[in-house]
């Protein structure tokens, strides 16, 4: 009986209003525990090492860098540095430390720390970040408050490479005691320092109390679960056990945004991503620019943006909104299968061809998968899905005689092109082993405008560079330019001053709780319509 | 009997290393790159080779199994490609939170399908023989995920008797965490050794001893317990003794539903990113633990059947 009436209570009517209210309080309310989860597991919180999504959001919390990403924006700001200059010919860059700096253990930073986080990217065998810095001649730290970097050729995203979590201070002589527990001992000099981590199960980070900007941190404690997954952690957001919930399955966002109570609640944003499909252009029938733009046409966009609950925006290609030099008056490719077919038949297929298309279980690109085959059969060209797990994926597509059609997905370390466009598709990029542009397209008029690009001091130029260079993407398609996913999270109404960051997605570093009773430490899981 | 012993140690020692090569010798066949996998496509090739040689992964077969066997001759197992922590540590983290799910998951089997099966024997071809069955059918064919989807929303998120997922603090509050994921595992092996047990004590109890047993006038209920059961009870032992093996090796789809920090979780993010090293230590750790329960379970079969011993 009981267990017929909780079944029902499952297909009755969903709740019409967030059962946790806000307070209404208009100013900050210090204190309280944010409480969120993760699909995946924090690896590690050294930030010379650590590169993925997960690890990530710790190690921003602790670890402040020089420069970082103004809030909700790509545009850099000064954080550990006050103010730098750059020298008129591009090269030399000279950043002033804030004074009286300290460590969370109150320990001195000097610009010292910044040349050794610098050199330990470089040196340690298990950091991959020793290339964003391979255009680095000279790091000096002339005072305790001033840092000299000397490029060896100009490069107008060097700025960006210095917001990247890896050039965060670090204090050589903690790493050199750490050793190998650095990975959990870290060090910085961030807006929140580590205080428990049940590695697997929980990740709980207090707020720094002798941070320099103590006024924009309002929570007392951040708390991590990880390994939740997507079904749980809904669930658990719906109990009030989780204040935060991101990517949410496909019928438990519908749930959320068919009420319009939820609305307001639900916070999207465009990250650094791009999906589509990566032909390589070496291999027949791709090596034909034609059945390439052809593909591009027959791709319905709207219909998979659609699958993917109208989180996504359709792209018209590498670059995703809000990221410099993007073309944004570039329409892309309108869905036209006539075009499409005329296409294929003049590049001599009439009757279409078979095709393997490789991807990797992800469930975002299995709806790009199907509505791709579904579109394609419409103008004859038949595909065949094969899925592969991560690591066999990648090394296969890295290879020029790998699969020729296969899921193309890229995420940018940073918001500028060379992010994306060099890595992609310059012919330096090429390597008869995973290769990075793994579409192992060739073109001297890109390579030039890429390189020119880079280099180039004035943002107007380069821009118009940029534009250029998208349009020549645009039209030889070396990948059928798909969408760029949004990121969706859906906050409990009581979650106030926080917004997706377009770079950083989960930092909740000023966010804070509007709750009427503002709760210290740990906070109890609150009851279902508990709170007033 | 120590002859008999020792021989079967050293056939388990064998069987762990050849499990333990097998698994090396499939992982090293397959074309991935799990540093390729780790650093992700924007690194630089000179960045993937330096961190491939670091984990030893620059190397063929031979190679890389040299160097696992170097690192085991130090008691190590080498590093995890994907979190750059030692192997030892990651399963040692990992190992107390799945035995603790396995020894509840089989307790509970016990405690309710030695019950079931005795009273489905007892009462032969009777109603509550029939109940039995059908529980038995209905937990042996329901999938794990679905006892599992089914118990996470109605006890935990409906009713809110227990929490949704997680490991728990302390002693009680652990216990609290365990009911669910336990429930899950135990569903399945419930209905089996029910209807195991069953089987065996239908045999037994038309055997000649226990005719004997009832014409010395001995109560039904002590005919089934000291003579009967006693006989049924060694394929049981068996079961259990496997059960705890494959069990210890990780529950797969119950820790990842109820977010419990345990083995099935880590190995099945290891053999999605190729982490070798670990594969290999999860599948050592594995292989030895269903050795071991076996010879527990031998042991215990020895010790309820004299016959055994010559």
């Amino acid at each position: 009986m009981r267990l017929a009436l909780a079944l029902c209570a499952a297909c009755g009517v969903p709740d019409v209003a967030p059962p946790l209210p806000a307070a209404g309080h208009a100013a900050p309310v210090e204190g309280g525990t944010l409480r969120f989860s993760t699909k995946d597991q924090v690896r590690t919180l050294d930030p010379s090492v650590e590169y993925d999504e997960v690890s990530a959001y710790p190690v921003h919390a602790i670890f402040d860098t020089l420069v970082d990403y103004a809030p909700g924006s790509t545009r850099i700001a000064p954080r550990l540095a006050e103010r730098w200059t750059i020298s008129p010919d591009g090269t030399t860059y000279t950043f002033e430390l804030r004074p009286g700096l300290v460590y969370s253990d109150g320990s001195a930073l000097v610009a010292g720390d910044v040349a050794y986080s610098l050199s330990r990217a470089r040196t340690l065998p298990s950091s991959p970040f020793g290339p964003f810095l391979a255009n680095v001649a000279e790091i000096t730290a002339p005072s305790a408050r001033e840092l000299v970097i000397r490029l060896a050729r100009p490069d107008a995203s060097f700025l960006d490479v210095m917001a990247m979590s890896f050039t965060a201070p670090q204090r050589a002589d903690h790493v050199a005691a750490a050793g190998d527990q650095i990975r959990r001992e870290p060090l910085g000099a961030g807006p929140f320092v580590l205080a428990r981590w049940d590695e697997g199960r929980v990740l709980v980070l207090a707020k720094n109390p002798r941070y320099w900007d103590a006024a924009r941190v309002h929570l007392d404690a951040l708390e991590l679960h990880e390994n939740v997954p997507r079904d749980i952690q809904f669930l658990m957001f719906q109990r009030g056990e989780l204040d935060t919930a991101e990517r949410l399955s496909a019928p438990d966002y519908l749930r959320v945004i068919a009420q319009p109570a939820w609305r307001p609640y639900v916070l999207t944003r465009a990250t650094m991503n791009v999906y589509g499909v990566r032909m390589n252009v070496r291999q027949k029938p791709f090596d034909d620019r034609r059945v390439r733009q052809a593909l591009n046409y027959a791709l319905d966009k709207a219909h998979v943006i659609k699958l993917l609950q109208g989180a996504a925006v359709p792209s018209h290609g590498i670059l995703p909104p809000g990221v410099f030099g993007r073309d944004d008056a570039l329409p892309p490719y309108p869905h036209d299968p006539a075009r499409a077919r005329a296409l294929l038949a003049e590049a001599g297929y009439p009757h279409g061809f078979d095709v393997e298309l490789v991807t990797t279980s992800d469930d975002e690109a299995d709806r790009l998968g199907q509505s791709l085959q579904y579109d394609l059969a419409q103008v004859g060209v038949r595909v065949r899905i094969t899925e592969m797990a991560f690591a066999s994926y990648v090394t296969a597509i890295g290879s020029p005689t790998g699969p020729a059609f296969a899921l193309g997905t890229w995420q940018g370390d940073y918001p500028d092109p060379t992010s994306f466009l060099d890595a992609q598709f310059h012919s330096r990029m090429i390597t008869e082993q995973n290769s990075n542009n793994d579409c192992f397209y060739a073109n001297p008029e890109l390579d030039a405008l890429l390189d020119a690009a880079r280099g180039e001091g004035d943002p107007d130029k380069r821009a118009a560079m940029y534009h250029r260079a998208e349009r020549i993407l645009y039209d030889d398609a070396p990948w059928i330019w798909s969408y760029h996913q949004l990121m969706t999270e859906v906050v409990q109404p009581y979650v106030r001053g926080y917004a997706p960051h377009p770079i950083w997605t989960r930092d909740y570093s000023s966010a804070w709780l509007d709750r009427s009773a503002p709760r210290s430490g740990g906070d109890s899981p609150v009851d279902r319509g508990g709170a007033p | 009997m120590i002859g008999a012993i020792a021989r079967r140690i050293g056939w388990s020692i064998v069987v762990v290393w050849f499990v333990v090569t097998a698994t090396f010798a499939m992982i090293t066949a397959i074309p991935a790159d799990p540093v390729r996998a780790m650093l992700g496509p924007h690194a630089s090739p000179d960045t993937v080779a330096t961190v491939r040689a670091y984990y030893c992964l620059d190397r063929g077969f031979v190679g890389q199994y040299g160097c696992f066997v170097a690192h085991l001759a130090h008691g190590e197992l080498g590093k995890s490609a994907r979190s750059d922590r030692a192997v030892t540590a990651i399963i040692a983290d990992r190992i107390w939170p799945t035995a603790q799910l396995a020894l509840a998951a089989v307790l509970l089997q016990l405690a309710i399908g030695v019950p079931l099966g005795a009273l489905a024997a007892a009462r032969r071809g009777r109603w509550p023989d029939r109940a039995a069955g059908l529980v038995g059918l209905i937990g042996q064919s329901a999938p794990t995920f679905v006892i599992a989807t089914v118990l996470l929303y109605v006890a935990a998120f409906e009713l809110g008797w227990f929490p949704i997922g997680g490991y728990g603090d302390g002693v009680l509050d652990r216990l609290h965490h365990l009911v669910l994921p336990a429930a899950t595992l135990a569903t399945v092996g419930v209905a089996y050794y029910a209807r195991v047990l069953r089987g065996e004590l239908c045999d037994a109890l038309d055997q000649d001893y226990v005719r004997t047993a009832r014409a010395k006038g001995l109560s039904e209920r002590r005919v089934l317990v000291r003579h009967a059961l006693r006989n049924a009870l060694g394929p049981l032992v068996t079961l259990v003794g496997l059960d705890l093996g494959v069990l210890l090796g990780g529950a797969v789809v119950t820790e990842y539903i109820f977010a419990w920090p345990g083995l099935g979780r880590e190995i099945v993010e290891a053999i999605v990113g190729k982490d070798t090293q670990l594969i290999v230590g999860v599948v050592l750790v594995s292989a030895i633990a269903i050795v071991l329960a076996n010879l527990l379970a031998d042991v215990v079969c020895v010790w309820l059947d004299p016959r055994l011993r010559e």
